[in-house]
This record gives C-alpha cells, structure tokens and sequence, in this order.
C-alpha cells in the first residue's frame, strides 16, 4: 500500500491538471438542487455541442457552491487558472457560452463572479456579499472540487486530520474534541467529545459509529450539500473517531430522497478503501474501520437516532425509550455512538488546524461555524456557512437577498416543523441555539424558512402539525392522537369553524404531548405555541372574525368575478383555466359557481383585476376587537 | 411466484448477498423495488426467508416507510413536494389542482394506472419551488396556471414526460 506522502504527491499531479487545465474545462454543478434547475439538460446540450463543433474543450462535474439561486451553473476554467462562475446557463445559451470560450474570454452576460484569477470586467467572488460574510471551513471545496475524486480532497489537505490523529492516543483525541468546543450538530447540541467518551468507556465489542444523514427536516438541505460537495471530509472525520473510540465499523444512513448522496458516499466509502484509508490497520497505524452505506426508505422518524438503529438492524424504525443510550446498547445492542454529517465533517477541520484556529471563528459558548439553508419566501435560496452568532435577519437580508419585492417578512420556520416559529420582530437574534431557546423554538440542523406577508400562520401550523401526525411512528398515543388532535383543530379554524375554547385546548395538548416517548411528539406542538405566544391575534382573527387575512385558509376565503370586468378578456382566461369548470356565463357575463370552486387560485393569478379574492364570511366584528375570551387566555388577548 | 417473476431476474438471485442478522433488510427491499418497481407482496416471503424473518415482521417493516409501495407504480407518476418552500407559495394549491384535474387523491391513480399522484418530502431542490416532479424530473417554480396545463396535459396524454437521467449516466 502506498505511504500517505505518495497518495498526496500523486494526487496532486491530478489537483494541478484540475485548476490549469491544458485546455478550458467546463464544470458543471452536478448536485440535487442543479438537476432540479436543470443542470442536466445543460450538460446534455454541452456536451452535444461540444463533440459536435469538436470544441476542444472539457467538460466535467462539480458541485454546488450554494449559490442554488443561479444554477444551473457552470464554472469554465482556463488554462491560466482563471475560472469563471456562470449561471443560470440554459441549453440555449450553450452557443453563446462555447463562441466566448473560444475567444478565450467568459460570457460575461452569464458570469456571476471569477473564483480565481483576475479578470478585469468580472468581479471576484469575495466581493459578492453572499460571500463576504461567509467563513467557509465546511464548504471549503464545495463546488470547486469533482467530488467524486479522492484525489481532488488529498490534494487540498484531505485526510491531513486523520494521519496527525493516527498519530494521537484516544484521549488525545477526545481531549481536543472537547477543547474545539464542537457540539452535535443534527439538532440536540451535545457536545460531540463527550459522547464519543461514553462509547471509548463504554464495555462490550464491536464498537459502532453511525453518521446520521437523514436529514429528514423538511427546508434543511446543508448535510446534502457536504455529501453531494465534499463526501471525504465526513469520511475522515468518522476515521478519526474510530480512532478516538475504537469501533470498528460504521454505518451512514442516508434518506431515501437523495440518491445521488447515495451514490456519491458509496463511490467515496470505495475510493477510500481502494487507497488504504478504511479496512485494516489504516495507514498502519493499528485502527481499523470499515463503513457501509444504508439507504433509508422514506421516514421522518429514522432520523431519530434510536429510530435509525432499529431501521439499520431490519425492524420498523420506531425511536424507544432512552435510556440505555446508544453508547450503553445501541446497533445490534453493541455500544454506538451517533453522529450527524455535519458533525463528523468538523473534526477533520479540528484535528488539522487545531483548537485554537478553530475557536477563532463564533463566539464564546459556541466556537466554529455552522451552514445554514435558507429558503422559502426571501429572493435567494441558497446555503451558506457562517460563524456562529451571526445574525439571523442580516443573514436573510444580505444572503437570502431580504424579502421579495413588494413583501415583507412575516417571520421565521426553524429547525425543521418541529423547531417552531419566531415572529419578524424576534428574528434579529444570533445564530446560537441559546437566543433560540430562549425564544421557545429550535435553531436546530441548519434549515432556515422564511415567511412573509402572503404566508399565514394557522395554515403553517397545520402543516406543521400534519407533518407531525404523518411522520409519528404511533407508538406513544400522546403523539399518534395529540398530533391528530391539534390538526382537527387547526382544520376548523382555517374553515371559520374555530372555537374559542380551543385556545385553552392547545397549552392543554401540548403539555400532553410532552409526555410521548421520544422529541417527535414532545416537539410537535412547539410552533402552534408560538403561535399562541407571538400570533394570537392572528389566530383570533381565524377564529372570532373568520379572516384570514393573508387570504390562504380555503374555508375563509372565496373568489368572486368583479362585475365590473364580468365580460373581460382576461375573466375568459380565467375560467379557461379553472380546474374545476367552476365559472358560468349568462348575459351579465362570468360568475363563479362557489360550490364547485375548491379555490386554488388560478382564476385570481390569470385575471389579477378581474377576479377578486374576497372573504367567505361577512364582517360580524370589526378588526381588531376580537372579543374576549374566557379564562387564561384573556389576559393576554387584550394585548 | 406470479408472471411478475417471468421477465425479472430470479428473487434468489436478486438476493444472493443478503444474510440474517446483518442489517440487510432495506438492502434487499431496495434491490426488489429496483428490479420491479415495487415490492410485490409475492417476493415478501422470500425477503423474510433470506433474512430469518417472518412475512409479518417484513412487512411491518414495508409498510413502515413511505417509499416502499406494494403495488405497481403508475406509469406516470407525479410527485407532489409536501415541503415548506412549496407549501408558502402555493404548493397546497398545486396540490387541489392536480387532484381536481386527474379525479385522482393523493397517493391513488387513475383508472387506468397511467397517472399517479404521491406525496412526496423535500430533497432541498426549494430553488425550484413551488414544485412536483413527474417521474422523477423536478417541474418548476410552477404558477397555478403551469400547474392546470400540466395536470390537464397528463390527463390528455399530450404532456411528454422525460425520464430523469441517473448519476452513472454521465460520464
Ligand atoms: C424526530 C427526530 C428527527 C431527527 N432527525 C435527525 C436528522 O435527520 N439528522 C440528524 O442528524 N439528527 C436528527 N435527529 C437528532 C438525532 O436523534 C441525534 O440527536 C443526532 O443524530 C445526534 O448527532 P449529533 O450529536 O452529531 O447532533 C432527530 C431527532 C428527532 C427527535
Ligand atoms: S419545499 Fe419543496 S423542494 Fe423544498
């Protein structure tokens, strides 16, 4: 087997030929969210004009830079190590892009910035401020590396973390684990040396590592960046934990809804084999650790972690009581410790550059940085890597680019449905779990939602809550009924059937539900307290005056044709599109059958002037003089 | 076994590396649903024998997850996104569309089996919302109007559904 120095020497001939290419190469971002922009059409259309012009360029993958909002990209490369960033590049501007590399130049058109090298027209991409807040550690090579090459990350100081720790005592390990301050990453904040303390102490053999990649929080997608961008870094960081707490084998459990990470771990877990970084006494260094990659099959629960290790070792994946823990009893009842991906993929990062580079970004309490996805109402979906303590609204102002135009922010979803809900007001907080919870909601795994003014609340919460009861694994009937419960009463008021004694009921659920056995059910009800807290009037609005005045909630709203425009062109549209054939013509011209309507919308979005979004009820109670209701609940109404 | 097992290869083949207490049994489901599509209850027996289950416990298990349907899949089946992003711009609406237009609830089919609709999670693709994907193929941001022409084009047969390219398919 070749000694690590030969691996990084060889691997550094191919890093060289990547960033001076002999001829212009083309990378195109090849990850979940660009198919979903098309990058696979654009890449069909490349290469087809590239073999058919025999254009003497190359074209290869990368990945996603988090930059989601301009992909498809396609970053080209010149031989002068000049690259390009360019997006969103579609099959028709294929022919425009191939001319400008052939006049040895970038589409500046479609240039969003220069990666590296200096051009004159294009700015570099430090100077774009989705970028200048960013401290990428994590993302470091993130969609400027092939991601399915080992050699790509050898060159770049892979796996230099993992040949210093073979060199370290467990302890060593652990000590410098706890030193970095790194906490768990998938949500609960436990620090990470700890637990892997628990499971060196822990009696019983073989030892188990699992890398968490569920990812299930709907609106999160930073774990699927890393192992889609930079598969190696969790590798090595699982490495380096079996080395810190001897076990042997490990498992990454990843979602059923992103294959390509399935592919690009399994192709990783087999590049690191081929090279002599898992098996056997790695790098002869006595560890040994070898991994395999579970595909789940669609379930939220999984990503429990009791949940997780009952769906590895084939059973249904229903979290149990904890204790033991998964470091007493865990994977087949062997001592197992669990990680999240991003978890894993910061230990690398501790162990190369040490502890104190790696405090010197975040704050006191919570050293290091942390990606975030953001998404939702904002102007730019995209995922970024930021020190902890950032703050929260600039980081949806000058990342996600601020509210869409003509909107404002509503508020906040974080942490996956189960993380809650925070209020516009609120959200000018640090990005740390403390802020958070002092706020009574989660910031959790790195999913950031945004709300605006279209967006209403009771209808957020019912899906929340129907996430909730679809996703319960049944086992506690707390959560199997609570949950069903609250979306009951969710569903009336968003059909003006609310009662108002139905305020009290909620606190009374929720403090039922914090009795199920595992955070699925204890957390479902965390955004309808919120909401509660920081909306009642909102949902008093539902319920006293049956408004929703975002103008979502089907029961409370209808759409009526505006006599006015009753015979217009665009009235025709509208009924010519109405999915249901709801809209009659007489001889005053269109109307809308209410009864067939199942108010989509589409009649309102065609015929803006046309069709008028209306109320369903008429106004009994003027705005804001909600009456008072009974018990506990008044104090707080008045407000 | 069924004429499914004619044009398939062989469940024991399919299964040859899983073993009893390993872990194998998403494995094993996943080579069956890769091969025909779905997990027809015929090869459940089978899985549990590989793996030293009985029938009742695998499928518990089946039945536990979202992806693992029973039944043959439809030949076009639209995915809707149940996710957030989707959700705050119209995904619910989308949603009322296509099960207005295909007369087909979530998760069932058309008559003929040609067009399903299932309820699908958010992979992170919420550049693209809101959205479905139709055979795998992400389509969007839609507006409601993209979604009635979508959904009517399926019901007329006169959408034309491209299948998604795979992962090893590019290189
Ligand atoms: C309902 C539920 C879902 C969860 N989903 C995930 C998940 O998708 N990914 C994850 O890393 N952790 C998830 N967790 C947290 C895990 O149980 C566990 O705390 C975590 O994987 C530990 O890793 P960490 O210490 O590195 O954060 C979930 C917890 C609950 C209660
Ligand atoms: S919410 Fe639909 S793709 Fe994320």
């Amino acid at each position: 087997m070749a000694s690590f120095a030969e691996l990084q020497a060889a691997a550094r001939e191919q890093w060289t030929a990547w960033v001076n290419p002999p001829r212009p190469q083309l990378r195109v971002g090849l990850t979940t969210c660009g198919k979903a922009a098309g990058a696979l059409d654009t890449y069909a259309a490349l290469n087809e004009a590239i073999v058919e012009q025999a254009a003497g360029v190359d074209l290869v993958r990368t990945a996603c830079l988090g930059l989601c909002y301009s992909e498809p990209n396609v970053t080209v490369v010149f031989p002068d190590g000049t690259a390009v960033l360019h997006g969103p590049v579609r099959p028709a501007n294929v022919p425009d892009l191939l001319q400008a590399i052939r006049g040895g130049r970038p589409l500046e058109r479609l240039a969003v910035a220069a990666l590296s090298g200096a051009t004159t027209e294009i700015e570099p991409v430090d100077s774009l401020d989705i970028w200048k807040i960013q401290v990428r550690r994590l993302m470091e090579r993130c969609g400027l590396q092939d991601p399915e090459s080992i050699d790509h990350y050898l060159a770049t100081g892979g796996y230099e973390g993992l040949v210093r720790a073979l060199g370290m005592k467990a302890e060593e390990i652990i000590q410098e684990t706890l030193d970095s301050g790194l906490w768990g990453r998938g949500g609960a904040a436990f620090p990470t040396g700890r637990k892997w303390d628990f499971l060196r102490t822990a009696r019983g053999e073989p030892k188990f590592l699992v890398c968490n990649a569920d990812e299930g929080d709907p609106g999160a997608f930073v774990n699927r960046t890393l192992m889609e961008g930079d598969p190696h870094g969790i590798i090595e960081g699982m490495i380096i934990a079996a080395r810190a707490t001897g076990a042997i084998r490990g498992y990454i459990y990843i979602r059923d809804e992103y294959p390509l990470d399935v592919y690009r771990m399994e192709r990783a877990v087999e590049q690191a084999r081929e090279r002599g970084l898992l098996g056997e006494n790695i790098l002869g260094s006595g560890t040994s650790l070898d991994l395999v990659v579970v595909r789940g099959a669609g379930s939220y629960l999984c990503g429990e972690e009791t949940g997780l290790i009952s769906s590895i070792q084939d059973s249904r994946g229903m979290p149990r009581i904890r204790p033991p823990f998964p470091a007493q009893s865990g994977l087949f009842h062997k001592p197992t410790n669990v990680n999240n991906v991003e978890s894993y993929a910061n230990v690398p990062l501790i162990l190369r550059h040490g502890v104190a580079w790696y405090r010197e970004q975040g704050t006191q309490r919570n050293a290091g940085t942390k990606m975030f996805s953001l998404s939702g109402r904002l102007q730019r979906v995209c995922v970024v890597e930021v020190p902890f303590g950032f703050n929260t609204l600039e980081l949806l102002n000058v990342a996600g680019g601020g509210p869409l135009p003509g909107h404002q922010f509503k508020g906040l979803q974080s942490g996956g449905p189960l993380g809650g809900l925070l209020p516009a007001s609120e959200i000018s907080i640090p990005l740390e779990p403390e802020p958070y919870r002092e706020r009574d909601v989660l910031m959790g795994s790195g999913g950031l939602i945004a709300l605006d003014d279209t967006n209403c609340i009771v209808d957020l919460c019912q899906w929340v809550e129907w996430f909730a009861e679809d996703e319960s694994c049944s086992r506690c009937t707390t959560c199997r009924i609570g949950t069903q419960r609250l979306v009951e009463i969710l569903r009336r008021f968003q059909s003006g059937e609310g009662r108002v004694s139905d305020l009290e009921r909620i606190p009374l659920l929720a403090d039922t539900l914090r009795w199920s056995n595992c955070v699925h059910g204890q957390a479902a009800p965390t955004a309808v307290r919120n909401a509660l807290r920081y909306f009642r009037e909102e949902l008093l609005d539902h319920i006293q005056r049956k408004r929703c005045e975002a103008g979502v909630c089907r029961g409370l709203i209808r759409f009526e044709v505006s006599p006015a425009h009753a015979r217009d062109r665009e009235v025709e549209g509208a009924a010519a599109a109405c999915p249901v054939d709801a809209f009659r013509q007489s001889e005053q011209g269109w109307r809308i059958d209410q009864a067939a309507c199942i108010r989509c919308g589409v009649c309102h979005e065609v015929a803006h002037e046309g069709v008028r979004k209306l109320a369903a009820f008429p106004e009994t109670l003027p705005a804001g003089t909600a009456a008072t209701p009974p018990g506990q609940v008044a104090a707080a109404a008045g407000r | 076994m069924s004429e499914v097992a004619a044009s398939h290869p062989p469940l024991e083949t399919l299964l040859r590396d899983v073993k009893p207490n390993s872990g194998h049994l998403l494995k094993a489901l996943h080579l069956v649903k890769e091969a025909y599509g779905y997990i027809p209850p015929e090869s459940v027996p089978v899985v549990a024998r590989k793996l030293g289950l009985t029938p009742a416990a695998v499928f518990g298990c089946i039945s536990f997850y979202s992806e693992l349907p029973t039944t043959p899949p439809p030949k076009v089946e639209v995915s809707w996104c149940s996710g957030p992003a989707c959700r705050l711009s119209g995904g619910d609406e989308i949603r009322r569309i296509f099960e207005a237009v295909l007369g087909v609830p979530m998760e069932g089919a058309t008559p003929d089996g040609r067009v399903g609709l299932h309820v699908a999670q958010c992979d992170g693709s919420c550049c693209a919302a809101p959205m479905v994907w139709i055979n795998g193929r992400v389509h969007g941001p839609l507006t409601l109007a993209d979604a009635v022409r979508i959904a009517r084009g399926l019901r007329d047969g006169t959408f034309e559904v491209r299948e998604e390219w795979g992962h090893g398919e590019l290189r």
